[in-house]
C-alpha cells in the first residue's frame, strides 16, 4: 500500500492520540483538584467539630465554676476539671487542623483563645473556687473573658468557612474544567472525523483522477500498440518480399544469406542484400542499411536497392555505382544509407568493392585467418560531393567473402568484441564446411547474444576448381538457402583446408 | 575576437542514441555559426546510426560553409565506429585536445 493511503489514517490516529493524551492529562488534573477539594472539605468539617468541642469545653468549665460558686456543691466542678484536662488537647487538635488546612490567619485567634482561657482560669476560676463570696464581680469579668473566647472561636470558624468557600470554588472550577474537557473531547473527535473524511474524499478524488488518467493511457497505449503492430506487420511483409533474393546461377560461386529481423521491441529496419549476375564471369554483390526503422526505412531501402542495381547495369565499377546512387539519394533527400557494392570476377578472382559508411567485408582465404578489408567513405545521401573509392582484392580459389550489416557487430555496443566474434564465426563457418555459411555465422554469433537490430549476412564462396553450378536460389531464409546450396554445391569444404 | 574566442566547443558524453537526437541536434545547432568548431567526443563510447547521422550532417554542412570542424575522439570503440561511418577519412579527427585546437586556429588564420 502506498504512502498516500497511509497518510490520512496516520494523521487521524496521530490527532486522536494527541487528543487522548490531552484528555488523560486533563482528567488526572481534574481528579487531583476534585480529590483535593473533597479532602480539604473533610478537614474543614473535622476542624469545625474540634473547634466546637473546644468552645464547649470552655463553656463547660465556665458553667461548672459558676454553679459551684452559687451552690457550693463540689460535684459541679467536675465539668470544670474535665474542661481543664481536655482543652489543651482540643487546642492542639484545632491548631493541627488549621496548619493542615494552611489557614494560618486563624492561628492568631486560636492563640488568643488559649490565652483568654488561661486568663479565665487564673483570674476567674481560681478566685471563684477559692473565694465564692466575691462571685458577682468575678462572674461578670468571667463572662467577658468567655465572650472573648467565643469571639476568637467565631473568628476561627469564619476563617474555616472562607477556606470551605475557597475549596468549593476550586471544586466548582474543576467541575467546569471537566465539562470543558468533555466538550473539547467531543469537538476533537468531531474534528478528527471531519479531517479523516476530508482526506478520504480528497484521496478518492485523486484516485478517480488517476484511474481516469490510467484508463486514457491504457487506451492510448493500446492504440499505439495496434498502430505499431500494423506498421510492423506491413514492414515485415515488405521486408520479407524485398529480402527474397534469387541468387544468380554462376558456376564457381556458392551463395548463402540470412536475414534476422529486429526483436519485438525494435522496429523492422531497412537492411537488404543483393546478388546480380552482370556478365558470364562477373557478379554484383550489394548490401545496405537504411538509417531508421519502419515502413519509411523499408521503402527507402527498396528505392536504394533499385537505384543500385540500375546503376550497376550502366557501369559496374563499385565507386561509380555508389556515386550515382548517392547523387540520386541526395537529390531526393533520402534518409542516410550505408551500403557496400562489390563486383566479383570469377575468371580473374578480383574482388572489387566500395563501401559507403558501411562495415568492411570479411575475407577468408584458404590457409589464412579471416580478416576485415579496408574501410570506405561517407554513407549515401549525405553530400553529393562525396568521392567514393573502389578497392580491389585478389582472391584465391576457396575464398569465402562475407558481407554484413552493422547489426552483426554492434549488438553489444562493443565493436572490437563484435568484430572478433564475427571473424571467429566466419572461421567456424569455413572450418565446419557448412553448406550455409551465413546460417552458421548467425548461429555462432547470436546463439548467446540478443539481436538488437536487423542483421543481414551475405556470403559468397569461390570454388577451388571453377565450373560450379549454382542456380536460382532463393535466400530468404537460412533453411531454404541451406537446402538449395546443399543441392547445388559441388565444392567440398574439406578441400579448402587441404589446399590451405 | 581572438582565435580562441572564435572557436566554439560542443561537448557530448556517454552513449549517443536516438533518445538524445534532439539534444544532439540542439547542441550542434547552437554552434553552427562559429568560425571554427571543436566537437568534443572524448567521453563518448557509442553512437547509433541516428546520432551519427546528426553528427555527419553537421560536419558536412560546416564543411560546405568552409567552417573548420575538429572531432576530438579518445575512446577506441567510438574511434572504430567513426571509421566505419567514414567520418575518419572525410573529416579531421584528433585524439588530443591541443592538437585539435591548433588545427582549428591554423585554419582560422589561413
Amino acid at each position: 500500500m502506498s504512502r498516500r493511503f497511509h497518510a490520512p489514517i496516520v494523521l487521524t490516529l496521530a490527532f486522536l492520540t494527541v487528543v487522548v493524551v490531552l484528555l488523560f492529562t486533563g482528567g488526572l488534573f481534574v481528579r487531583k483538584v476534585v480529590g483535593g477539594a473533597f479532602r480539604d472539605a473533610e478537614l474543614v468539617r473535622i476542624a469545625r467539630v474540634h473547634l466546637a468541642d473546644m468552645l464547649k469545653q470552655q463553656l463547660d468549665e465556665e458553667t461548672g465554676v459558676r454553679g459551684y460558686s452559687a451552690v457550693r456543691i463540689p460535684v459541679l466542678l467536675d465539668a470544670y476539671y474535665g474542661g481543664r484536662a481536655n482543652l489543651p488537647l482540643y487546642f492542639r487538635r484545632v491548631r493541627a487542623d488549621l496548619e493542615a488546612l494552611k489557614v494560618t490567619e486563624a492561628l492568631r485567634p486560636l492563640h488568643d483563645a488559649a490565652r483568654t482561657n488561661y486568663r479565665w482560669v487564673h483570674e476567674i476560676a481560681f478566685p471563684l473556687i477559692a473565694h465564692p463570696r466575691s462571685r458577682q464581680r468575678l462572674q461578670l469579668r468571667g463572662k467577658t473573658l468567655v465572650d472573648r473566647f467565643r469571639i476568637d472561636s467565631a473568628i476561627i470558624d469564619a476563617d474555616l468557612a472562607r477556606r470551605t468557600a475557597a475549596v468549593n470554588a476550586g471544586a466548582q472550577r474543576a467541575v467546569v474544567l471537566v465539562g470543558l474537557l468533555a466538550l473539547g473531547a467531543i469537538v476533537a473527535v468531531v474534528l478528527a472525523a471531519v479531517l479523516f473524511t476530508v482526506q478520504q474524499y480528497r484521496l478518492a478524488q485523486r484516485l478517480d483522477r488517476e484511474r481516469s488518467y490510467s484508463e486514457r493511457e491504457r487506451r492510448r497505449a493500446a492504440e499505439l500498440r495496434a498502430a505499431y503492430e500494423a506498421e510492423k506487420r506491413i514492414a515485415d511483409v515488405l521486408q520479407q518480399a524485398f529480402s527474397e533474393r534469387i541468387f544468380p546461377a554462376v558456376p564457381a560461386l556458392s551463395f548463402s544469406a540470412t536475414y534476422i529481423p529486429a526483436t519485438e521491441q525494435a522496429k523492422v529496419g531497412g537492411d537488404w542484400y543483393d546478388a546480380l549476375q552482370l556478365s558470364e564471369d562477373r557478379v554484383l554483390l550489394a548490401i545496405g542499411d537504411v538509417t531508421g526503422h519502419g515502413i519509411e526505412a523499408v521503402v527507402a531501402m527498396n528505392k536504394a536497392r533499385q537505384l543500385l542495381i540500375g546503376s550497376a547495369l550502366l557501369d559496374a565499377t563499385p565507386s561509380q555505382v555508389l556515386a550515382r546512387v548517392n547523387s540520386e539519394l541526395v537529390r531526393a533527400k533520402s534518409p542516410i544509407i550505408t551500403a557496400l557494392a562489390a563486383v566479383l570476377d570469377t575468371r580473374t578472382g578480383e574482388f572489387a568493392y566500395c563501401a559507403a559508411g558501411h562495415p568492411p567485408p570479411v575475407l577468408l582465404e584458404p590457409g589464412s585467418r579471416a580478416r576485415l578489408l579496408e574501410f570506405g567513405s561517407l554513407p549515401l545521401g549525405v553530400d553529393s560531393g562525396v568521392e567514393y573509392r573502389t578497392r580491389s582484392v585478389q582472391t584465391t580459389p576457396g575464398t569465402l567473402i562475407v558481407l554484413y550489416t552493422d547489426g552483426a557487430i554492434e549488438y553489444a555496443r562493443d565493436l572490437a568484441a563484435g568484430e572478433s566474434a564475427l571473424l571467429r564465426a566466419v572461421e567456424s563457418a569455413a572450418e565446419c564446411a557448412a553448406p550455409n555459411a551465413a546460417a552458421v555465422i548467425r548461429e555462432s554469433i547470436f546463439s548467446s547474444q540478443k539481436v538488437a537490430d536487423d542483421v543481414a549476412i551475405l556470403t559468397v564462396r569461390l570454388s577451388e576448381t571453377g565450373g560450379v553450378s549454382v542456380g536460382g536460389q532463393a535466400a530468404d531464409s537460412a533453411i531454404s538457402a541451406e537446402v538449395r546450396t546443399r543441392n547445388a554445391r559441388k565444392v567440398n569444404p574439406s578441400r579448402l583446408r587441404r589446399s590451405a | 575576437m581572438t582565435d580562441t574566442e572564435a572557436i566554439k566547443i560542443v561537448q557530448f558524453k556517454g552513449e549517443l542514441e536516438i533518445g538524445r537526437k534532439g539534444e544532439i541536434h540542439d547542441a550542434l545547432a547552437a554552434v553552427h555559426d562559429a568560425r571554427a568548431i571543436l566537437v568534443d567526443l572524448a567521453e563518448v563510447s557509442y553512437a547509433d546510426s541516428i546520432a551519427l547521422t546528426e553528427l555527419l550532417r553537421f560536419c558536412v554542412k560546416a564543411q560546405r560553409e568552409e567552417r573548420p570542424v575538429a572531432l576530438l575522439i579518445q575512446t577506441p570503440q567510438f574511434a572504430r565506429l567513426i571509421q566505419y561511418a567514414g567520418l575518419a577519412s572525410s573529416f579531421k579527427v584528433f585524439a588530443q585536445n591541443a592538437e585539435a585546437l591548433e588545427y582549428l586556429q591554423t585554419s582560422i588564420r589561413s
